[in-house]
């Protein structure tokens, strides 16, 4: 077992790690040169589109190290934007060791020191890696700073490398093989193997990656679902290169994968633990934390003849997106969809992409929301998430709204500017620290509602791109809350309603207001927009009728032709809601529920 | 709506010859010298026994439009050759209430009287306007005292009606400028006019014109704003209209082979382009259509064939769309138990909530059990069409 290293490569976001990944499959020799491309393991299109890593994703290679002997190498590429950090956290779970990387020019950020905590917490050995050291820009002696000041690891353990130009590549390859721990584990002992990621295959089934901390599990094994109970037989195992290889046989301390036939999804759970039915473990691999979830969102197809199409989707990407979590929902204007919860807005709207590219579907989603803890005049106490459940104002003693800690690092020429968005977004107790040259540290307690709505543009934009971002949840506080509504012609669309501090209720609703006005089209009578708290309108706008709309001449005889065409635009209204006599088309929904684009990269 | 027995069919005959295509034509038209009309004349003589032996309806048609292109340029005596061949293989009344359109250049005292000889009732003069300017901006090869000559021409001719076309809401037009021509029209005082906004279809000269930024539309408000002054001002000398496009002085006076189009009377269409409606009862009719292009056209005759290009079952459903989209088009509106009864479908049962919208904001009145178009709702009659639901 001493010839395996399982490890992640974890950082901030764009330090490289993917790139790093590459030249280590590349050197190791795990690809046919013909197949290589950039970021290989960014396999998704939305990772390639996008510049960035979504998913971890898990790679052996064999490494012949300089001490003449071959390691299996398990390395796990993780994301590093903080919406999926739970990515991360899962990659850990099932690793003894970690790179953690440090771009050369950036320094340490935000993202960076959330990793390492989070290695540190679950028990890894940490290596840091200073990568990038061939821009001009790289200050490889700030850096080493750093990694002294705010990590506190040691930097003269660190590895310089250039993942663009393969630098160094090979002493950090030997860094691994003897910085990094082997795992530990019993061959002999009762199967515990960690299911740590899945994806379906529609031939397969379940294509299960596990990581095994004790025993041995083979094609023909009857395995366990701990947590689930359920029961199923192993058809083959294999390691996951970047193609499945089969193998006679996994063993403790190995990471491969797993299938076993499985088509039905229900019940499966990431961070379940699989043993030997025959001879079952005593005590699962302690899992994962539950992904919790702070920004909900209700998802509804476009076309309602497909909810059972967004069904089996969301249950399938379930299994790949571990921090996903669902439930029915339903709307009076948009039909029957699900109310989800994500980690983050990137969460949310890579959740929204994969449904639609992966699973060919149209979406509309309703504005984001926290969760809100209220408590109700009779003492008891209530969640909402969702405007539709807001209890009876008249009810309500009080409410109370989800706080957090934001991390903000940036260089110092900004502090003004992101002290000023911080009390823009109702911060508090805003402090600042200095780090190393020039760059500064500011902590602010915000409500996180105010996070949801463009503060990453915000923030990114303020700072040139400098600024980054990390949070993490504090508690409740008193929220001086309001549900606005947007009525059309006088009848409430409740897609539309939100739940908004005070302050920000008019804004808010005069900006629905427009977005409505202006991807409504023109109709047979005029369109009254409002925005209104209970019976108080508090924004208004309107949509004149259409003035003229008719064709001069019939064509003597050829009515047929003008029929197709009023069937076509007929054809088209079905696609509308209907709110009262207002056809609303579905891209006037995606306008006003559009979030603010979220932050790609910070 | 009257049932459709209740009228006699119509006769439609497409001669599609021009002396100029103008920019904004998209109908079967084309320039074409003696022989080429003359080939068409003999076609279409042959086109006749193929089209009765398929025309069962044994009720005689009692109106015959000629239509175009410009049916005024084809000599009087091939247009009696063809109403003669007409007779003798369909069904015909004695005196069939028949309609020629004809250009001013053609219009003279000799060719109306030879047109009143062939028993032309309705004379529709495509004078489109009495503006020089606006004579060259559509190309047309008459000017605006051609125009006037051509008009009091015809009225002298002792025609029951004279009608004349114009085009409005050309670029530029603003309100003073077209209500000189409404000035011009009134003056003149035929007994119907058509007034047609101008559409600019893609497939035209000034469609290309237009997609390539050459050439605006005017924007809805203005439009909105010529259509009412177009039928508030003839409303006042004298001629209401009753239909989007179309005022007369009287009921008399209206287009007897038009409304067929509008209320499902059946119609029968020769020539290039024209289309034809064969009713079998109330709720099943087809509809069936020539080659839209003259060589084609003349090509399937030359084979023996029938020239149709297609054709089309109407239910229904198809039936009610119609009826609804033309009657919302009309002064006479939609007899909502008449619709009920013919098609069996209720629309105000099912359309509810839209009827008390569409009456609160002044474009549909309910009277005497009728949907009436306000003059508003007039000028969005294709979108008030639209609106309305006919349930499955
Ligand atoms: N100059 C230089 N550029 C690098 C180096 N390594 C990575 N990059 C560039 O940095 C950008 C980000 O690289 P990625 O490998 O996608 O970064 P990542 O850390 O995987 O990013 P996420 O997965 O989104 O967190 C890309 O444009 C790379 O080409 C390096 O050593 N030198
Ligand atoms: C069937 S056309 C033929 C009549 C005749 N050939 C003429 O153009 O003078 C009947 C009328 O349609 C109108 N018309 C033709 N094309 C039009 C267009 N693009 N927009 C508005 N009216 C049009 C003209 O007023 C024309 O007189
Ligand atoms: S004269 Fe009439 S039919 Fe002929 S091209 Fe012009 S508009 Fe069309
Ligand atoms: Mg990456």
């Amino acid at each position: 077992m001493d010839h395996i290293r399982n490890f992640c490569i974890i950082a901030h976001i764009d330090h490289g790690k993917s790139t790093l990944a590459d030249r280590l499959i590349q050197r190791c020799g795990a690809v046919d040169p013909r197949e290589f491309r950039d970021q290989i393991l960014d396999s998704m299109d939305l990772e390639r589109e996008r510049g960035i890593t979504i998913k971890a994703n898990t790679v052996s290679m064999p490494y012949t190290a300089r001490d003449g002997r071959t390691y299996e190498l398990n390395l796990i590429d993780t994301p590093g934007h903080v919406d999926f950090s739970h990515e991360v956290r899962r990659s850990l779970m099932s690793c003894e060791g970690a790179l953690l990387i440090v771009d050369a020019s950036q320094g340490v950020e935000a993202q960076t020191v959330a990793n390492l905590y989070l290695a540190m917490e679950l028990g890894l050995q940490v290596v840091p890696v200073i990568n990038k050291i061939d821009l001009p820009s790289a200050d490889v002696d700030r850096v080493m700073e750093e990694i002294d000041r705010d990590l506190g690891l040691d930097p003269f353990a660190s590895i310089q490398v250039s993942a663009k130009l393969g630098t160094g590549i090979d002493d950090l390859l030997e860094a691994i093989v003897t910085q990094l721990p082997p795992p530990k584990g019993v061959p002999e002992e009762p199967l515990r193997a960690l299911l740590f990621d899945a994806q379906y295959d529609p031939y397969r089934g379940a294509l299960l990656l596990v990581r095994l901390f004790d025993g041995k599990l083979r094609a023909g094994t009857r395995v366990r679902f701990m947590h689930s109970g359920q029961e199923h037989k192993v058809e083959e195992v294999g390691w996951q290169r970047l193609k499945h290889i089969p193998v006679p046989e996994l063993s403790a301390g190995e990471v491969g994968y797993v299938l076993a036939g499985i088509k039905s999804l229900s019940g499966l759970a990431i961070g379940d633990t699989l043993t030997e039915a025959e001879r079952p473990a005593a005590e699962p691999v302690p899992g994962y934390r539950e992904a919790k979830p702070v920004v909900f969102s209700s998802i509804y197809p476009m076309a309602t003849d497909e909810y059972e199409d967004l069904t089996k989707a969301l249950e399938k990407l379930k299994l790949n997106d571990a921090a996903l979590i669902y439930e029915k929902d339903s709307s009076a204007a948009l039909g029957f969809g699900f109310r989800c919860g994500f980690l983050g807005l990137l969460h949310l709207d890579v959740l929204q992409e994969r449904l639609e590219r992966e699973y060919d579907l149209s979406l509309i989603l309703s504005a984001p929301s926290v969760r809100y803890r209220i408590v109700l005049a009779d003492g008891s106490e209530v969640w909402v998430d969702n405007p539709t459940f807001y209890p009876d104002p008249g009810s309500i003693q009080e409410s109370y709204e989800p706080y957090i800690k934001a991390t903000i690092m940036t260089p110092e020429r900004y502090l003004g500017t992101v002290m000023e968005l911080c009390r823009e977004r109702r911060g508090v107790e805003t402090t600042f620290n200095y780090l190393a040259a020039g760059r500064m540290e500011v902590i602010s307690q915000l409500p996180l509602a105010e996070v949801l709505f463009d503060f990453y543009d915000r923030l990114k934009s303020i700072t040139q791109g400098y600024g980054s971002f990390d949070y993490e949840l504090l508690d409740y506080r008193l929220a001086d809350l309001v549900k606005v509504d947007i009525l059309v012609n006088g009848e409430k669309v409740d897609a539309l309603s939100q739940l908004v501090h005070r302050e920000f209720a008019r804004p808010r609703a005069l900006r629905y207001c427009e977005r409505l006005a202006s991807t409504i089209p023109r109709q047979q009578f005029k369109i009254a927009i409002q925005g209104a708290i209970g019976g108080q309108i508090i924004a208004r706008t309107t949509i004149n009728a259409f003035r003229k709309d008719v064709t001069a001449k019939c064509y003597g005889g050829d009515i047929s032709r003008k029929r197709k065409l009023l069937e076509k635009q007929k054809e088209g209204k079905k696609r509308m809601k209907m709110v009262g006599a207002v056809e609303i088309p579905q891209a006037a929904f995606v306008a006003v529920l559009k979030t603010e684009a979220p932050a790609d990269e910070e | 709506m009257p049932p459709p027995s209740a009228s006699r069919p119509g006769l439609y005959v497409h001669v599609p010859f021009c002396a100029q295509v103008c920019p904004y034509c998209d109908f079967s038209v084309l320039r074409g010298g003696a022989a080429a009309r003359r080939r068409y004349v003999e076609h279409l003589l042959a086109e006749v026994p193929l089209a009765a032996a398929d025309w069962s309806d044994p009720d005689p048609f009692d109106t015959v439009y000629f239509g175009g292109g410009t049916p005024s340029i084809l000599p009087a005596a091939e247009l009696a050759r063809v109403l003669e061949t007409c007779r003798r293989h369909l069904p015909l009344v004695d005196e069939p209430w028949t309609c020629l359109e004809a250009n001013p250049e053609d219009v003279t005292p000799e060719s109306c009287a030879e047109w009143r000889g062939l028993g032309v009732r309705m004379l529709s003069l495509g004078v489109q306007s009495f503006d020089d300017a606006a004579l060259r901006f559509l190309e047309r090869a008459h000017d605006s005292a051609r125009a006037r000559a051509a008009v009091e021409t015809a009225l002298a001719a002792g025609f029951a009606t004279v009608s004349v076309d114009l085009i409005y809401g050309l670029p530029d037009q603003d309100e003073a400028a077209w209500r000189r021509q409404l000035e011009a029209l009134v003056a003149l005082a035929p007994d119907h006019v058509s007034c047609y906004q101008l559409t600019i279809h893609p497939r035209t000269r000034f469609g290309v014109a237009a997609a390539r930024g050459k050439l605006r539309e005017l924007p809805d408000e203005r439009q909105a704003a010529l259509f009412e002054l177009t039928h508030r001002f003839l409303a006042d000398a004298g001629w209401p209209s009753y239909e989007v496009s179309n005022f007369a002085r009287g009921p008399e006076q209206r287009s007897r082979h038009n409304r067929k189009y509008w209320d499902h009377t059946p119609y029968l269409g020769l020539g290039p382009s024209a289309h034809s409606l064969a009713v079998a009862t109330p709720t099943s009719a087809r509809r069936f259509w020539n080659e839209l292009r003259t060589p084609h056209w003349e090509r399937r005759l030359a084979a023996g064939e029938r020239p149709l290009e297609g054709e089309e079952r109407l239910g229904p459903r198809e039936l009610a769309t119609e009826a609804l989209m033309l009657g919302l088009r009309t002064a006479e509106g939609v007899d909502l138990d008449a619709f009920t009864q013919r098609y069996g479908f209720d629309l105000e049962a099912s359309n509810a909530p839209l009827l008390v919208e569409l009456q609160a904001s002044g474009q549909l009145v309910l009277r005497d059990r009728r949907l009436v178009p306000t003059l508003s709702g007039l000028a969005v009659a294709d979108g008030l069409a639209a609106a309305f639901t006919i349930p499955s």
